[in-house]
C-alpha cells in the first residue's frame, strides 16, 4: 500500500521556481489497477517518478506500507526500485546492444541473482509475454509492440509488487496498444498493482480507477464502471 | 554483477568501438612496450657481457697497459706499451699466488686450403698456453718451445677448421696450408673452444688457429707479447694477485709512459649497469609520460562514453543499479581498456624483441617481473583515470539521465 500526503514538487530555484505538483493526496492499495490522466504538462510523469523512487518530492510525505521513504538513502532507493517496482516506458528504453533475454536479465544482475537463475527467469518471462522465439533478437530487430513486451518482461523479472507504466501504448498503434493492455490487465489479475499514465480514454477503460491531474493537482478520482 | 561479467561486458563494448579503443590505448601500448623492450635489450646485453667476461676464464685477469697522459710541445703523445719478453713473464710468474702468466699476440690472416678460403684470427702462443688453458689435443702434437725459438712455420688448427677445410678422409697433420700466400705446416688439431653459437659450418666460419708467437711477431712486425693475463692459484684473490703481478711487471719494464694494471672485469659490468640504469630510467620516464598521456586519453574517452550513455545509466538506475554498481561498471571498463592496452603492449614488445634478436649480436631477455609490473601499472592507470568519469556516471540522477536527449 502506498500513501502520498500533500506531495509537492517544484523545479528550479529562487524566483524561477516552477511548481509542478501542488499538494497531491493519494492512496493506492495493493492489487489496484489505476490510470493517471490529464493534459500534457500537468505533472503525470513527475508523479509516477516520485511513486517509483526515481525522483524525490520537494515536500510532503510518501509512505510505503506505512514507512516514510524520505529517510531512505541512495542505496536503499536503488533497492526499492530494483525489488519493488517494475518500470515500463513509452520509449521502451531497451539496451540496444543486448538481446531480448539479456535485457530482461538486467535487473537481476543488480540484485545479485546467479547467472543460471537469471537465464531461467528471463526465458520464462519472455515466454509469458509471447516472445519465446525472439529471445536472442536485438531490440533493433523487434517491432514496437515486441519491444514493449520485452520491457514488460524486464519489469516483471524481479517479481515486483508494483508495475509503473508511463504511456506504455503511446508509441504503438491501437491494436498493438490493446495487446499490451491485455497483458497488463492479466498481470493485475495475478495480483500486481498496476499504475499507468495515458491520454486515451480507451486505454484508461481497461483499469478500475482513473485519477485526473490538472496543474499539479488531482481534480478527479473515480472508479471505472464497466 | 561480478567482476568477471563486468570484464566480458567491457570487452564487448571495447570491441564495438574498435578504432576508438585502439587509438585510446595507443599511449598505454607504447608506454608498456617501450619499458619491456628496453629492459629486455639491456638484460640481454648485460648477460652477454657477463658471459663473455666470466665464462672464458674465471680465474684469469688481464693486465692492461694504461697510458699516462703525456704532453710534448702542446701535443699529446701516444706511448706504446714497453716490449715484454718471455723471460720477464717467467719472473712475474714467481710472484706469490700466480699460477700462470700468459703472453700472447695475434694477427688476422686468410687461410686457403682445398680451394676453400677462411679469414681467421691467428693466436700467437707459447707452450705455457696449453697447460694453462687446458687445450684438448685431438691429432698430432702441440706447439713447443723449439717452435718458438726457431720461428717454425707451423700451425695448429681447431676441430672446426679441420671439419670445414679438410676432407673427412684427408690427413690434417702434416698438411701444408696457405696463409696470405705463404705455406705453413699443420702439426696438430685441437678441440675448438668457440661457444656453440659461433660454430656455424660454412665457408666463412671463423675457426681458430694457434701459431708460435715469435712467428706472428715476425709475420706482422708486431711485439712478441701484446696481451698478458694472469691466472691465480686462488680465484678469490684473483684481483689482488693480478695487481701484485702488474706491480712486478712495472718494476721489470720500468717505463714512465704508463703502467700495467690488473683490469677488474666486474668494473666493466658495474659501469655497464650504471649506464644501463640511466638509459632505463630515461626510457621509463618517457614511458611514464606516454602512460600519463594515454591515461588522460582514457579519461577523455570515458567521459565521452558517459555522456553518450547517459540514457543507459538512467535506465540502469531505474532498474535498480546502485551508485556503486554504476561506478564499478565504468571503472571496470576503463581498467579493461588500459589493461588490454598493457597486454597488447606486452605482445608488441615480445614481437619487437623477437625481431631484434635476429639483428642483435645477443638475445634480449624479457623479464617476467617487468611484464607483471606493466600489467599492474596499466590497470592502475585505468583506475586512476577512470575514477573521474565513473564517478560522474554514478552521480547522475536517474530521472535527469532518462530525460536526456
Ligand atoms: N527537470 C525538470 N526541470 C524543469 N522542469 C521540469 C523538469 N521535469 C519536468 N518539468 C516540468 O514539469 C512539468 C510537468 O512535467 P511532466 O513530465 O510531469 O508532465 P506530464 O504530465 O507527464 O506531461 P506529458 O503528458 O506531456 O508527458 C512540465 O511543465 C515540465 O516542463
Ligand atoms: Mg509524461
Amino acid at each position: 500500500m502506498m500513501k502520498l500526503s500533500n506531495i509537492t514538487k517544484s523545479y528550479g530555484a529562487g524566483s524561477l521556481v516552477v511548481p509542478v505538483l501542488r499538494g497531491v493526496d493519494l492512496e493506492i492499495g495493493d492489487g489496484e489497477f489505476v490510470a493517471i490522466m490529464g493534459p500534457s504538462g500537468s505533472g503525470k510523469s513527475t508523479l509516477m517518478n516520485i511513486i517509483g523512487f526515481l525522483d524525490k518530492q520537494s515536500d510532503g510525505v510518501y509512505s510505503l506500507n506505512g514507512e516514510d521513504v524520505k529517510e531512505s538513502n541512495e542505496k536503499q532507493l536503488a533497492r526499492l526500485r530494483n525489488e519493488h517496482i517494475g518500470f515500463v516506458f513509452q520509449q521502451f528504453f531497451l539496451l540496444p546492444r543486448l538481446n531480448a533475454q539479456k535485457n530482461v536479465e538486467t535487473p537481476l544482475i543488480y540484485s545479485g541473482v546467479s547467472k543460471k537463475e537469471r537465464i531461467e527467469r528471463a526465458r520464462a518471462l519472455l515466454q509469458k509475454v509471447g516472445l519465446e522465439d525472439r529471445m536472442s533478437h536485438l531490440p533493433s530487430e523487434l517491432s514496437g509492440g515486441q519491444k514493449q513486451r520485452v520491457a514488460i518482461a524486464r519489469a516483471l523479472v524481479n517479481n515486483p509488487s508494483v508495475i509503473l507504466a508511463d504511456e506504455p501504448t503511446g508509441a504503438l498503434d491501437s491494436k498493438t496498444g490493446a495487446q499490451i493492455m491485455e497483458l497488463l490487465t492479466g498481470l493485475n489479475r495475478e495480483g500486481k498493482t498496476v499504475i499507468i499514465v495515458t491520454h486515451e480514454e480507451e486505454i484508461a477503460a481497461y483499469t478500475d480507477r482513473i485519477i485526473v491531474l490538472r496543474d499539479g493537482m488531482i481534480v478527479e478520482d473515480r472508479k471505472v464502471t464497466a | 554483477m561480478n567482476i568477471w561479467e563486468g570484464f566480458v561486458v567491457a570487452l564487448s563494448s571495447i570491441w564495438n568501438h574498435k578504432v576508438r579503443s585502439i587509438l585510446t590505448m595507443l599511449g598505454i601500448i607504447i608506454g608498456v612496450s617501450a619499458v619491456i623492450i628496453v629492459v629486455a635489450i639491456g638484460d640481454g646485453a648485460r648477460k652477454q657481457l657477463a658471459d663473455e667476461m666470466f665464462n672464458t676464464d674465471e680465474n684469469a685477469v688481464p693486465l692492461y697497459f694504461e697510458q699516462m697522459e703525456m704532453e710534448e710541445n702542446g701535443e699529446f703523445i701516444w706511448v706504446d706499451p714497453p716490449a715484454v719478453s718471455g723471460d720477464q713473464l717467467d719472473q712475474v710468474k714467481e710472484v706469490p699466488g700466480v699460477k700462470y702468466v700468459l703472453g700472447t699476440n695475434s694477427g688476422w690472416g686468410s687461410m686457403i686450403h682445398n680451394e676453400k678460403n677462411a679469414d681467421m684470427e691467428m693466436l700467437g702462443v707459447d707452450n705455457q698456453y696449453f697447460i694453462a688453458k687446458d687445450i684438448k689435443l685431438l691429432e698430432g702434437r702441440r706447439l713447443n718451445t723449439r717452435d718458438n725459438d726457431s720461428y717454425s712455420r707451423v700451425v695448429m688448427i681447431d676441430s672446426l677448421t679441420r671439419e670445414n677445410m679438410f676432407k673427412d678422409d684427408e690427413e690434417a697433420v702434416g698438411a701444408i696450408i696457405e696463409i696470405d700466400n705463404n705455406p705453413y705446416k699443420v702439426v696438430g688439431v685441437f678441440e675448438t673452444t668457440l661457444p656453440p653459437e659461433f660454430q656455424q659450418l660454412d665457408d666463412f666460419s671463423n675457426g681458430q688457429m694457434l701459431m708460435p708467437r715469435t712467428l706472428i711477431s715476425m709475420m706482422f712486425g708486431a711485439p712478441e707479447i701484446d696481451t698478458i693475463s694472469v691466472i691465480a692459484d686462488n680465484p678469490e684473490t684473483l684481483f689482488d694477485t693480478g695487481n701484485a703481478a702488474a706491480d712486478k711487471l712495472n718494476e721489470l719494464t720500468a717505463t714512465d709512459g704508463g703502467m700495467y694494471i690488473a683490469q677488474d672485469m666486474t668494473e666493466f659490468v658495474e659501469e655497464f649497469d650504471s649506464f644501463y640504469l640511466t638509459i632505463t630510467l630515461f626510457i621509463s620516464s618517457i614511458a611514464g609520460i606516454s602512460l600519463l598521456v594515454g591515461g588522460i586519453g582514457v579519461m577523455n574517452i570515458m567521459l565521452v562514453s558517459v555522456t553518450e550513455r547517459t540514457r543507459e545509466i538512467g535506465l540502469r538506475k531505474a532498474l535498480g543499479a546502485t551508485r556503486g554498481q554504476i561506478l564499478g561498471q565504468f571503472l571496470i571498463e576503463s581498467v579493461t581498456l588500459t589493461s588490454l592496452g598493457g597486454m597488447i603492449g606486452i605482445g608488441f614488445a615480445a614481437l619487437i624483441t623477437a625481431v631484434a634478436a635476429m639483428f642483435l649480436p645477443f638475445t634480449p631477455i624479457i623479464n617476467p617481473i617487468v611484464v607483471v609490473i606493466g600489467i599492474l601499472f596499466s590497470s592502475f592507470t585505468g583506475i586512476v583515470f577512470g575514477i573521474l568519469p565513473a564517478n560522474k556516471a554514478s552521480k547522475l540522477s536517474p530521472i535527469d539521465a532518462l530525460r536526456y536527449e
